[in-house]
């Protein structure tokens, strides 16, 4: 467990900073055409894992995020309100959604100077929301993106591998394990079951070129 | 016409606003808690105008307002008005050839680095007092000080300020500006609307040229622009 000297034996004063970084993956092939931005509530420019965060990147609001002692799936909101639409259209433009979220708190002294920083969240941008709100002479648009936590991400991850033969040579083209599922995939046959014809056995194997008579001769005398 | 300048030279009241944003709890036992974010902690003044202006004499002023609306930002100054200037007044002991000689060597978090080595003064020379204001350079965003602070023997001075560094220019060797002579950027995001009332007649030739005085729907509440520093 990381240790946060800031907030060490609960201090009476936090001075604190919200710092969020997005990282949107413009080619899934190519992972290093990235396109970075950065918030932050900071009253300047700071730089965090040498990343400069920008004091200017329109950061309104950070939802809430779960801390647990163990790995739990939350999820967060990042709120974001920008200067002629520029938002907008990023979220409209980009491939926003999977793009990696990371939010930083940064903490001051009181002469206002950073002096050490904790990561808060790590996750996946999952969707957005843009607001256009215009009431009487008062018009703001906030940008919203809602991000999951990669154990969420992993959790609804669909993964493995089908046992036949396309599957198994993706991974390895020399791999010949499945080349003979397309001959007993309409099979059935009982583990166990004693042979009654035969030579081989109808049980368990199944895997040799030599027993798929073995298996129908002994399946149609079960029936 | 310069609307919010106008507005400061005629108020009639002006509250300043320089509390931070915190959060703030108090425990079970009594203790209290605070959370900070830090801020570039912006000047706010909220300027009470009274109904004064005959219509007549405030076309200009009307004009003015409309046009800065309530994102444009003017800088302003305490000096214009011999009957203003007394409000945020230099306090200190130096002399404006000895104040034009001062020059920054640096502002890190709070603290304001000074270069006096061309000050030939007493060591007890009190250099600036607790709410002097000191503007950096030509930029419009005066910072106070919080301590006393006298010349000492050292080349340099140290001053504790009221705010952090906010300032993205560079500042070593500026000059700096002190006391009411320092201008504050200014906008108005409730920028008051108007209303004639009957009152203030005037008369030209036999003709009637004004009957209407000017009464603001608020308070003026400025706000320090400080989105370009």
């Amino acid at each position: 467990m990381d240790t946060i000297p800031a907030v060490e034996n609960s201090p009476p004063q936090i001075n604190s900073a919200e710092f969020v970084r997005i990282t949107i993956y413009n080619d899934y092939e190519v992972p290093a055409d990235t396109t970075v931005l950065t918030a932050s509530s900071a009253y300047k420019d700071e730089v965090i894992d040498a990343q400069v965060f920008s004091a200017v990147g329109g950061l309104m609001s950070i939802g809430n995020q779960q801390k647990s002692i163990r790995v739990t799936s939350a999820d967060t909101t990042v709120a974001l309100s920008g200067i002629q639409g520029t938002l907008i259209n990023t979220v409209l433009s980009t491939k926003i959604r999977g793009s990696e979220l990371e939010i930083w708190r940064g903490f001051y002294n009181t002469a206002g100077e950073l002096t050490s920083t904790a990561k808060r969240f790590t996750g996946i941008i999952t969707s957005y929301n843009i607001t256009e709100d215009r009431t009487g002479l008062e018009d703001s648009f906030i940008v919203s993106v809602n991000a999951s936590s990669y154990k969420t991400v992993l959790a609804n991850r669909v993964a493995g591998r089908k046992t036949n033969k396309e599957s198994w040579q993706f991974f390895n083209a020399d791999d010949s394990s499945m080349n003979n599922v397309y001959s007993i995939a309409t099979q059935t046959f009982d583990f166990g079951r004693p042979v009654t014809s035969g030579g081989t056995g109808g049980g368990g194997s199944g895997g040799s070129e030599s027993i798929g008579g073995d298996f129908n001769s002994g399946l149609n005398q079960q029936k | 016409m310069a609307a919010i300048q106008t507005i400061i030279d005629n108020c009639s009241g002006l509250t300043i606003n320089r509390r931070k944003v915190v959060g703030l709890q108090i425990t079970r036992n009594q203790i209290p808690r605070v959370s900070t974010t830090p801020t570039k902690n912006p000047w706010q003044m909220e300027l009470d105008m009274p109904t004064s202006f005959k219509y007549a004499d405030a076309r200009a002023l009307m004009e003015s307002v409309d046009t800065l609306d309530r994102t444009g930002y003017e800088d302003v100054t305490f000096s214009n008005n011999a009957c203003l200037n007394w409000i945020f007044a230099y306090q200190g002991d130096l002399t404006l050839i000895d104040l034009n000689t001062i020059t920054v060597t640096g502002f890190v978090g709070n603290v304001l680095e000074l270069n006096v080595s061309l000050i030939s003064k007493p060591a007890s020379t009190v250099m600036f007092k607790p709410n002097d204001l000191i503007q950096i350079g030509n930029n419009p965003y005066p910072f106070t000080v919080t301590t006393e602070v006298l010349r000492g023997s050292s080349t340099t001075v140290s001053i504790v300020m009221s705010r952090p560094n906010i300032l993205t220019a560079t500042i070593g060797g500026n000059n700096i500006t002190v006391g009411n002579a320092c201008t504050f950027r200014m906008f108005c995001p409730n920028m008051p609307v108007y209303k004639l009332v009957p009152g203030g007649y005037s008369q030209s030739g036999g003709v009637t040229t004004g009957n209407a005085i000017i009464e603001w729907s608020d308070s003026f509440q400025l706000y320090e622009y400080v989105g370009t520093s």
